[in-house]
């Protein structure tokens, strides 16, 4: 078999038509990565390889495809959070706040202070569990895995305070326009998310020593998937991504919602822009949602109602916004979340859009990084750049 | 760009931010070896859900009024309005193969006949039989936590449902008592069979579904 070889037209034609070269042929050959690897998350990547080396990369996303923005035009407002909040599972409040966000300011309604302390609390919670997450999955690429079974148990701790607030782990369906579905269940679980933000941080002295700050990890990120600063605002990256460039963006500070400005936290910021700088600004992100964690709960949740008082939700399925559009986004862990909601007067949304980070992150921006990356570096690449893939099949 | 960067945000990490290489660190991970495990040893131990988790649903077929409001707000179309005979008005008929938990059903009922538990376990054998269990008019939410009480297991409250022809179905609970009703149609408008009502209860077994 080795001694075969592909005739010199057949190659030639294999490559006009971009077709599948056998591997027999050793110059270059075809590999499916995905999408069953656990880095790949849920979609593949087709690369065409020189040896060791990446020639080309051709994301396939589409195995999640379930058409959310159509799904959400044939059912009432209310009821579409149980389907947005579908499109990035790791963090599943935020496209729920979005949308929220959106339908408040067609209908013009005052969120009450105590809803908008929950949602801030809620979404800072998702953030540091996303991360936890994040931490899990990156520990694993890189095969570090004992930090990936901490971060899961620490994420835990977080799923069990979501449990005693929403009712659900990972899918809360807790924030709807006008507020929150439920109020705190007591000081009880204000003690208890106190106790678990000190836990957490105690912990961040461990997650250095056995990640952060750990050879492997320098060696294995450093100087991989290097982008400039140019390249990455061409390519429309927000987020901890962006921020790893040497672009201070954050839409909490740009754009602040909710309770934002009144909190003091930083954003940090990393020049160098390769796989290390984002796994670097992942770590103080987490340090500062922590941080912000803290100051809500010295801040306290203010008394007073938690859902909006209006006659038209006494018939939710029925309820009718004015006509109307409007644009929310929030900063998540993946980058700038945003949703465009358009209302004709009717009880189902003319139309909704979702401005996800993760068509740029993990389809352009990935296609360019592994051009030339080795094969070992690609779940570095990927994990690093941290897409939601229900999010680019949206 | 310019316009990006504002003064009022402090930047960390402008100078090269490098933590200390180090080849022994990564070893202190060995510390945890022998503390005790966060990991539930799952048949042995037990974890308690939440007190208002979102479980399975209950229902009051006193109060329930049959407005179909559950129906309209369920975003997975999980819910079938069902008649029954011997009740003047529908009740919900819900199906665990599409239900998403969500529990808006419940935030809309105006009676508040509608109500959900804290059972949770949506494990089947993979029956044919065990997978048409989870497809059910909820019973009274005194029934389920008086199981709840008795097992303690959070399992579905239903251990069988035994399906006799002309449409009569038996709940057989897990404590052994029954729930037998016959149901005559489903959706919003009565059925033939429901509609002259007092012609139809008086004639027994004639209509056929």
């Amino acid at each position: 078999m080795a001694d075969l070889e592909v005739p010199n037209e057949l190659r030639r034609e294999a490559k006009e038509h971009d077709m599948y070269l056998h591997p027999i042929d050793r110059d270059t050959y075809e590999l499916f990565f995905g999408p069953q690897h656990m880095a790949t998350e849920n979609f593949s990547i087709i690369l065409k390889m020189d040896g060791n080396r990446i020639e080309k990369a051709i994301v396939n996303p589409g195995f999640l495809h379930r058409g959310f923005e159509k799904l959400a035009e044939g059912r009432p407002y209310f009821t579409n959070i149980a389907l947005l909040l579908r499109i990035c599972v790791p963090e599943s409040d935020v496209p729920e706040n979005i949308y929220s966000m959106a339908v408040d300011e067609i209908v013009g309604w005052e969120v009450p202070e105590r809803a908008i302390w929950i949602r801030t609390t809620v979404l800072e919670m998702a953030r540091v569990s996303a991360w936890m997450f994040w931490i899990m999955g990156f520990g694993n690429e890189i095969g570090l895995y004992t930090p990936g079974q901490w971060a899961a148990a620490y994420r835990e701790r977080f799923m069990r305070l979501y449990e005693e607030l929403t009712g659900g782990r990972v899918y809360h369906i807790y924030t709807v326009p006008g507020g929150v579905r439920r109020d705190i269940p007591g000081d009880r679980w204000l003690r208890q998310l106190r106790d678990t933000v000190e836990y957490v941080k105690g912990k961040m002295k461990d997650f250095d020593e056995i990640l952060f700050d750990n050879y492997i990890t320098f060696e294995r990120t450093e100087g991989v998937g290097v982008m400039d600063k140019r390249f990455a605002l061409k390519h429309a990256v927000t987020g901890p991504n962006l921020r790893a460039t040497g672009v201070p963006y954050d839409v909490r500070k740009d754009d602040p919602y909710y309770l934002y400005d009144q909190l003091d936290f930083e954003v940090p910021v990393l020049k160098e822009g390769d796989s290390l700088a984002r796994v670097l600004i992942r770590r103080y992100e987490l340090e500062q949602d922590l941080y912000i964690l803290e100051q809500l709960l010295d801040m306290g949740p203010p008394s007073g109602p938690y859902m909006v008082q209006d006659a038209r939700l006494k018939a939710l399925p029925r309820f009718k916004p004015p006509k109307g559009d409007a644009y929310a986004h929030v900063e998540s862990t993946k980058g700038d979340f945003g949703a465009y909601v358009v209302s004709d007067g009717s009880h189902k949304p003319y139309r909704v859009h979702v401005r996800g980070p993760s068509q740029s992150h993990g389809v352009t921006v990935l296609e360019e990084l592994l051009k030339g990356a080795r094969l070992a570096d690609v779940p570095v690449i990927l994990k690093t750049l941290d897409n939601c893939p229900p999010d680019i099949d949206r | 760009m310019e316009s990006v960067e504002k003064p009022r945000v402090r930047v960390v990490g402008e100078e090269k931010v490098r933590i200390k290489k180090s080849f022994i660190k990564p070893w202190m991970g060995v510390k945890y070896l022998f503390r005790k495990p966060v990991t539930i040893k799952i048949p042995f131990e037990k974890i308690e859900p939440a007190p208002k988790y979102r479980g399975f649903h209950t229902l009051n077929w006193k109060t329930c009024v049959g407005c179909n409001f559950c129906g309209q707000i369920c975003p997975a179309r999980a819910i079938e309005m069902t008649w029954m005979e011997g009740e003047k008005r529908p009740h919900p008929k819900i199906d665990y193969g599409r239900c998403t938990f969500c529990q808006f059903c419940v935030d809309v009922c105006p009676t508040g006949a509608l109500g959900f538990s804290e059972n949770f376990y949506l494990t089947t054998g993979g029956l044919e039989e065990d997978l048409e269990l989870y497809d059910w008019v909820p019973i009274h939410p005194d029934k389920v936590r008086e199981l709840n009480e008795k097992f303690g297991d959070y399992r579905f409250p239903v251990e069988r449902i035994e399906k006799k022809g002309d449409g009569v179905y038996v709940y057989h609970l897990r404590d052994g008592s029954r729930i037998e009703f016959k149901i005559l149609g489903y959706g919003l408008r009565p059925p033939a069979a429901a509609k002259p009502k007092p012609a139809a209860k008086s004639s027994g077994g004639a209509p056929k579904e």
